[in-house]
């Protein structure tokens, strides 16, 4: 049996509501750029489908770019966290919180 | 040097002498001294040699443009501004040396003699603007180092009072002063005195009766002529070398020479104006000086007197008698000021006339010196004051008799005054310690003194004056035939009258026989004296301190209190609110962002 543009999409979106959820909820730094990495997928998912159903490469040039910008966002934002460990010694969000202070 | 240079050097010299003072010799007085009396000599030297040298130029640089407008600088030096500048000079010299010794023993001298080298610089720049423009920048300069010095014992209540009275004054004259010259430059598109007396040449100016009475308003305040005459007498608390140049001899003299330098913009209405002011001011004046117990307010008021006779000249159309005029009484009135100076530093800082007496003897030269001045104001024959009040006298005869009724009867009361500060002063014996023990000063307060007696003497001659100013004193209008009888006759007979009368009526035993033996005249003149002050005191706490309330009440509540504090507040609550939005936590602002992307997606959906 072919799979159906409505499972890819379905598929998606609960892809997507995880990531959302583990945003919302998790306090690890760490899991929350994963969580944020999941949700990017999940967009990224949903571009293929479409692009698969449609005929057209458009959404797969978009996804090339995506991938791109994402890797470079990684490393960047991994760096960001490390830099925060050393000089905080904690990535739990809600210690995170000196401007408030 | 050009002309153009040494001009320029009399300007300058004493602005860098002031510049110096300020900022490098301020706690080194008598470096600082020394410094300005060079300056004063300098600018003496160059504005006689100016004057002797008999070179007339007009030249100016464009300082400011706005589009079509242009404000440039510029001197004008012809008959007119030679002589006025070669007075500012002589006299100046003459202040400065006797402020060596006024104030040798004074702490703040540098700021005394910084004082003076701006006020030089002020008044050199209003005797040679070519411009009204520049001439209101030097007049308001004027107008500050005249506060300044007026105020230099700032300690004394009294003293910054006075130098605060005088500036508020004279922004009332100076502020009709400057519609004035906007009226003047809109109505003929320029206001260098050049291209005024050009247009007046070739019959294009434009006249009308308000450009010059707003032009007058400056002179009425700077001038002290009623009704802005109050600040004067008030100034006297100012060290008395700085009334004699500034509060007698120059500045005050300024309000004449500007009317003189825009003679062409006059019309008879005006002038008829001014002559009246003029008349009334010397009459009240004169009147006032004659209840006086300070010897430099009796002084103060004789000036504003000898100050309404120029104006009374020029308003009758005579500005050659208005400068001659000018010329002598900055000489003996410069001579009375330093030689009442000499004799308050005689008996260590006493002003008040009756607690002196018998210093004929203590202090000879001041006394002869003083006795020239006394009788060149009065118009004793031969002398300075004479042969110009009596230029004026024979002016108002042939023009308007109520004047020349009103300008004899001051010249009574000017005899009649200054003969009873005379006796008073000079004859009978010491009333006080300090009288009885008063010295003569050193030469540097007596060599002025002398210098000034000489042209108090001589200065009614045409033949003293330099050739060069020629073009301002063939002006001077001569009486001839009948007038000149009658004139000679009348202020022979208002001299001997005045004089007869203060030396028959007073007595040297330390009362003012007026008060005992006439208290009525007496209360009535001095109420008079207090009039302008008490009007305007109710004038400003009935009428103006109501409209400040009324200005405050809506400041405070309209603006401070609604329109401040009401932006202020609710800017605050708006910010509470916002603040309680900042947890610091992160889970709270990915809901809050799940609330935009809802509300983003109801609007994109068109639910909203």
């Amino acid at each position: 049996m072919k799979p159906t543009l409505d499972a890819f999409v379905l598929l998606s979106g609960a892809l997507f509501a995880v990531g959302f959820l583990g945003v919302l909820v998790r306090r690890n730094t760490l899991v929350i750029f994963m969580c944020l990495e999941l949700m990017l997928v999940a967009a990224t998912l949903a571009l293929v489908a479409f692009s698969r159903f449609n005929g057209t490469g458009d959404g797969d040039v978009f996804v090339f770019f995506i991938l791109t910008v994402a890797a470079a966002e990684v490393a960047v934002g991994l760096a960001i966290i490390v830099a925060l460990f050393r000089t905080r010694q904690t990535i739990q969000v809600d210690r995170l919180n000196s401007l408030r202070r | 040097m050009t002309p153009l240079d040494t001009a320029l050097l009399v300007l300058l010299a004493p602005l860098a002498s002031a510049a110096v003072i300020t900022l490098l010799l301020a706690r080194r007085g008598s470096a600082a001294s020394a410094l300005s009396v060079l300056a004063a000599a300098i600018v003496a030297a160059g504005s006689l040699s100016l004057a002797f040298g008999g070179g007339r130029f007009s030249g100016s640089v464009e300082w400011l443009r706005f589009g079509n407008f242009a404000i440039s600088l510029g001197f004008r030096y012809d008959d007119l501004a030679a002589l006025m500048l070669a007075i500012v000079a002589v006299v100046g010299l003459c202040v400065h040396v006797f402020s060596l010794g006024y104030m040798h023993d004074e702490p703040a001298k540098a700021r005394y003699f910084g004082g003076l080298s701006i006020f030089m610089f002020s008044m050199i720049g209003i005797v040679l603007a070519d411009n009204l423009f520049m001439m209101f920048i030097f007049w308001e300069l004027v107008g500050f180092s005249s506060y300044f010095l007026i105020n230099h014992w700032r300690e004394r209540k009294s003293a910054s009072d006075a130098s605060k009275k005088a500036f508020i004054v004279n922004r009332v004259g100076d502020f009709g002063f400057l519609l004035g010259i906007i009226l003047c430059y809109w109505a003929n598109g320029t206001v260098g005195l050049g291209e005024l007396g050009a247009a007046h040449a070739a019959g294009t100016l434009a006249y009308s009766r308000l450009i010059p009475l707003l032009l007058f308003c400056g002179a009425v305040g700077k001038s002290a002529q009623l009704p802005l005459q109050v600040w004067l007498p008030d100034a006297m608390e100012g060290p008395t070398p700085v009334s004699a140049l500034i509060h007698a001899a120059t500045m005050v003299a300024a309000g004449i020479y500007m009317l003189c330098r825009i003679s062409v913009l006059m019309v008879p209405q005006a002038l008829l104006v001014i002559a009246w002011v003029g008349t009334l001011t010397a009459l009240y004046a004169a009147l006032c000086a004659v209840t006086q117990r300070d010897i430099k307010k009796v002084l103060a008021y004789s000036t504003l007197s000898q100050l309404g006779y120029m104006v009374a000249a020029f308003g009758l159309g005579s500005a050659g008698a208005a400068m001659f005029h000018l010329t002598t009484h900055a000489f003996f009135k410069a001579l009375l000021f330093l030689g009442s100076g000499s004799v308050i530093l005689g008996c260590h800082h006493e002003q008040d006339i009756f607690r002196m007496g018998g210093l004929r003897t203590r202090m000879p030269l001041t006394f002869w010196t003083f006795t020239v001045a006394v009788a060149a104001i009065v118009g004793l024959p031969g002398l300075a004051g004479f042969f110009s009040k009596d230029a004026i006298l024979a002016l108002a005869y042939d023009n308007n008799p109520a004047v020349f009724a009103l300008l004899a009867l001051t010249a009574i009361l000017t005899a009649f005054y200054m003969l009873r500060l005379w006796k008073i002063v000079f004859l009978g014996n010491p009333r006080s310690e300090a009288a009885g023990h008063a010295r003569e000063a050193g030469i540097s307060v007596t060599a002025p003194l002398v210098l000034l007696a000489v042209l108090s003497a001589i200065g009614g001659y045409r033949g003293a004056y330099p050739r060069g100013f020629e073009g301002i004193l063939s002006q001077v209008p001569e009486a001839g035939g009948a007038t000149h009888a009658v004139v000679l006759g009348a202020s022979l007979f208002v001299l001997a009258a005045g004089a007869a009368a203060a030396l028959a009526f007073y007595a040297t035993d330390g009362t003012d026989a007026l008060e005992t033996r006439l208290p009525g005249v007496f209360g009535f003149l001095s109420s008079l004296r207090t009039s302008f002050d008490t009007a305007y005191d109710a004038y400003v706490s009935k009428v103006q301190q109501r409209g400040a309330l009324i200005l405050n009440f809506i400041d405070v509540v309209g603006l401070a209190g609604v329109v401040v504090r009401g932006v202020g507040g609710a800017a605050e609550v708006v910010s509470s609110g916002l603040r309680a939005l900042h947890t610091g936590r992160l889970g709270n602002y990915v809901y809050w962002f799940l609330f935009g992307v809802a509300v983003l997606w109801a609007y994109a959906a068109g639910i909203l």
